[in-house]
């Protein structure tokens, strides 16, 4: 069923006409286009689609884009970093090659940025269970951990734009 | 549309082209096209082999009026750095900056034909290659200039793609001044090896990897990512039984068509497709399809070992040397296994994807393929397009590992283009990706016997491999009577390139019997390898990973073990792999708990994408070794998604520490490093679990279940 659907994404408010059933990761891509979230599995299961709604992680790729509300703040891998500028986490991948082909790293980013936000100091052992549902074929993960531990504790920079 | 090199070289006016250059007779070159196949000469002799296969680059580089330079390769970049090796390796032979140079590279149209990016070979083949052609170009320049300003070549200096003449910097000349009237130069004069004394060795700098900033940002465009809200989607029904052995007996297409944005149903190849205006709207047509399949002719249980076995034929004796059965005579031990490995899938995060766009009958394809080229003639034998009608043009590559190199996906695409018109869109839904082609890393079998003289030498080996894949190799060891047959099979899943060939297989086979055998003979593992070495650049890689782990010196808890393995890749690129694991008897979970790897694989071109490769492949050597497996039977695949098929997860990683050497020396260059940790991790963890609990596995993966099951057969006390 198609209808008028508002989403904030990235400081931006969108009114897109939509199948509400339609996975949001869709509507991201191909109504917004905002490629950066990738479709990985289709089934919630490898985090490569992982965007931010109000700070908490979501696999949209089963999340059906009726369900988001109107005024709640998406982000994606797009809004993250202010201008040039990087977040600390996109920086500190780059500093420790924390990828391979880097189709999983937008959900990977997206999904520590929601790890800093809750826990901006968070051990090893921490990193690695938030981090565990999202894969990466490439098997980057011993530099993706170096990453976030480097980032974390540093000035955020980013981390979402406040839309407001 | 397709360009031949000549049209193409007319475009790039006001560039030099170093074109149409003859080759001398020692030129390291073959001809574009005929990259050096490994399968045809025999891989030992090729470890001290100086010779080095390299498609002249120097015909595809251009060096522009503003000083920029474009080069070309058919090889793409699928996350090993192949761009980021390029890009150092120019910018260091030219001295110019990285952000000078433009790299295109997969697109049938502007590219040459260097091969499949397949077998660890581009770093080798097409990084080394760029430096061979920048230090031949560097050098001719040089002659240039030496005209050019009236002194002796001896008397110029080359910096920051500059030449001058030392102690009198005003005679000056920059390389983008050299460009000929007619825009070309002939390198005819120019040889690798006389250019190479002239100009530095290559030095690692460490930079980052070429696409960094658009990975971070999600700004790097991988095929999917194009024609975003602007193109159609397509995709075939996925099959419920092994595609190849089943019938799509009826099919609803009306009702297909009658979906709402759905623009064309059509049975085609052993299945039927749909296109439609939307991702959503695809998978709305295929349910509305009410497909009827006949189920396999063939039986539906499926016992590995025995059908392997009663469909095996002969097809090649790949290594054969003295007399296999003086040998065994003359051993003072011998031991026979068989060993016998699972059905596993490269699973890349992006699936297969590809774009088509039917352009009055010319095809142009977006795909996400290893292969482009390869990619060209299943195109044209799917749509009826002659092949030279067909453009492909490969994206960055989400992942590969092998089942990108006979994607089917750009074919398919094409297809559908054709029958719907405009763009279509064909990203492979994870279900399909596992299971649409019934094409996996197969289930290899290894009857493997051998025999040790009393000075606990290697005496004989022989080797039954039992796959459909043309490789093999029993040759890490020094073996005086030796047999390696190839033997294919009849079996229901078909056989795909994964990460490693089949000398992860294989590796396992002879690397868990080399530890039985040192058993048998009273020796520990790695003094038993250290006697049977077949090169002695094997030694101080042993020694590192013993060091890395503290072998021998520190004593661990009970179930925990420590195991090695060693590998060679090709012939060219030597590893060893050294494993601790600890075993949850209770459980039967097998853990990793450290890794240390070291390889002789040459320069190293960026240690920041080797390291990454390097940790990447020996975690994959893990997954393969512990728990990643594809369930089937005759009928069809049972593991058809991530639930089902556990690939390693970041609470899998152990400590990883690693070693680089460079004492095989092949004249200077890297030897690629894309698949080898693979290899030899997978022997390594398996010898690590029988140090531990004492149980030898004969069969992957070492699942908890499989690790329980044997855990209750052995005997107490054992």
């Amino acid at each position: 069923m198609k209808k008028k659907v508002r989403l904030n994404v990235n400081g931006t408010v969108h009114t897109v006409s939509v199948d509400v059933e339609e996975p949001l990761l869709w509507v991201l891509r191909d109504v917004l286009g905002l490629t950066g979230t990738k479709f990985g599995c289709g089934e919630g299961s490898c985090g490569a689609c992982a965007v931010l709604i109000d700070d908490k992680v979501y696999q949209s790729c089963v999340l059906a884009a009726g369900d988001v509300a109107a005024g709640e703040r998406i982000v994606t891998i797009e809004g993250l970093g202010s201008g040039d500028e990087l977040s600390a986490l996109q920086s500190a991948f780059i500093e420790h090659t924390a990828f391979g082909c880097g189709y999983c790293t937008p959900g990977m980013i997206i999904t520590a940025t929601a790890l800093l936000k809750e826990n901006p100091n968070p051990t090893p052992r921490q990193i690695v269970d938030f981090m565990n549902d999202n894969l990466c074929r490439c098997a980057s993960y011993p530099s993706i951990v170096k990453a976030i531990e480097s980032a974390a504790g540093k000035s955020p920079k980013g981390g979402g734009r406040d839309p407001r | 549309m397709t360009l031949d090199r000549r049209q193409f070289i007319k475009l790039a006016s006001g560039s030099l082209v170093y074109g149409f250059a003859l080759a001398c007779s020692d030129d390291p070159r073959v001809d574009v096209g005929q990259p050096a196949k490994e399968t045809t000469v025999p891989k030992k002799r090729l470890i001290s082999h100086a010779e080095i296969y390299f498609v002249d680059y120097t015909e595809w580089f251009f060096i522009h009026s503003d000083g920029t330079v474009t080069v070309h390769t058919g090889r793409i970049e699928l996350g090993q750095g192949l761009k980021t090796v390029i890009s150092n390796v120019v910018s260091q032979g030219l001295d110019i900056p990285p952000d000078a140079i433009e790299i295109v590279m997969g697109d049938t149209a502007r590219c040459p034909d260097d091969g499949p990016t397949e077998g660890s070979s581009a770093t080798r083949i097409v990084g080394w290659g760029h430096w061979s052609a920048c230090a031949r170009i560097r050098e001719d320049l040089q002659r240039r200039a030496a005209e050019a300003l009236r002194c002796p070549a001896d008397q110029l200096t080359y910096s920051g793609s500059v030449i001058s003449r030392r102690g009198k910097p005003e005679q000056r000349v920059s390389i983008s001044e050299l460009v000929n009237d007619d825009g070309t130069v002939r390198l005819a004069t120019v040889d690798y090896h006389e250019a190479r004394k002239h100009n530095p060795p290559y030095v690692d700098r460490k930079t980052a990897a070429v696409n960094a900033r658009a990975i971070v940002t999600g700004s790097l465009q991988y095929t999917g990512d194009l024609f975003a809200g602007q193109c159609r989607y397509g995709a075939y029904l996925v099959p419920p039984y092994h595609v190849h052995l089943s019938t799509l007996e009826a099919v609803d297409l009306e009702a297909a068509r009658r979906v709402p944005g759905v623009v064309a149903a059509q049975r085609s190849w052993r299945s039927a497709f749909v296109v439609a205006d939307r991702y959503t709207t695809v998978q709305k047509g295929l349910e509305a399809m009410n497909p009827v399949w006949r189920a396999p002719q063939r039986s539906k249980t499926l016992d590995r070992e025995v059908e392997i076995r009663a469909g095996a034929s002969l097809v090649k004796t790949v290594e054969d040397a003295g007399d296999p059965a003086a040998g065994l005579a003359q051993s003072a031990v011998t031991l026979s296994e068989t060993y016998i490995t699972q059905y596993a899938s490269q699973t890349p995060i992006e699936t297969e994807t590809a774009i088509a766009r039917d352009e009055d009958g010319q095809l142009v394809v977006w795909a996400s393929t290893q292969a482009p080229f390869k990619a060209r003639p299943q195109i044209a034998e799917r749509t009826g397009v002659p092949a030279e009608q067909v453009r492909v043009i490969s994206m960055p590559v989400g992942g590969g590992f092998g089942v990108k190199v006979g994607t089917t996906a750009p074919a398919e695409a094409a297809e559908f283009a054709r029958a719907a018109g405009g763009t279509v869109k064909h990203v492979y839904g994870r279900e399909y990706q596992f299971v649409c082609l019934a094409r996996y890393k197969e289930a290899v079998l290894a009857d493997i016997t051998s025999g040790v003289g009393p000075d606990g030498k290697l005496v004989v080996r022989t080797l039954d491999l039992h796959q459909d894949e043309g490789f093999g190799s029993a040759g890490t060891y020094k073996i005086p009577n030796v047999s390696t047959r190839l033997f294919n099979t009849d079996m229901p899943a078909r056989h795909a390139t994964m990460r490693g060939t089949s000398f992860v297989q294989t590796g396992f086979a002879v690397e868990s019997h080399t530890d039985m055998l040192a058993e048998a003979a009273g020796l520990d593992p790695v003094a038993f390898r250290r006697l049977n070495l077949f090169t002695p650049s094997f030694g101080p890689l042993l020694d590192a990973c013993c060091e890395m782990l503290g072998y021998g010196q520190v004593e661990l808890p009970p179930d925990h073990g420590i195991g090695f393995a060693i590998c060679h890749h090709g012939g060219r690129q030597l590893g060893a792999v050294g494993a601790e694991v600890s075993v949850n008897r209770s459980s039967g979970v097998v853990r990793v708990e450290r890794l240390a790897g070291a390889f002789d694989i040459g320069v190293v071109v960026n240690i920041n994408t080797l390291t990454a490769n390097t940790n990447g492949a020996m975690i994959w050597g893990l997954g393969f070794a512990l728990f990643e497996e594809v369930a089937l039977d005759g009928h069809t695949a049972y593991t058809r998604g991530f639930d089902a098929y556990r690939i390693p997860r970041f609470s899998d990683v152990p400590p990883i520490q690693l070693a680089f050497f460079n004492n095989e020396t092949i004249d200077q260059m890297p030897r690629g490093c894309g698949e080898l940790p693979v290899i030899p991790t997978v022997g390594a963890i398996s010898n690590a679990v029988y140090r531990a609990i004492g149980v030898r596995f004969y069969e992957l993966p070492l699942t908890p279940e499989r690790v329980l099951g044997a855990l209750v057969n052995q005997s107490p006390g054992a």
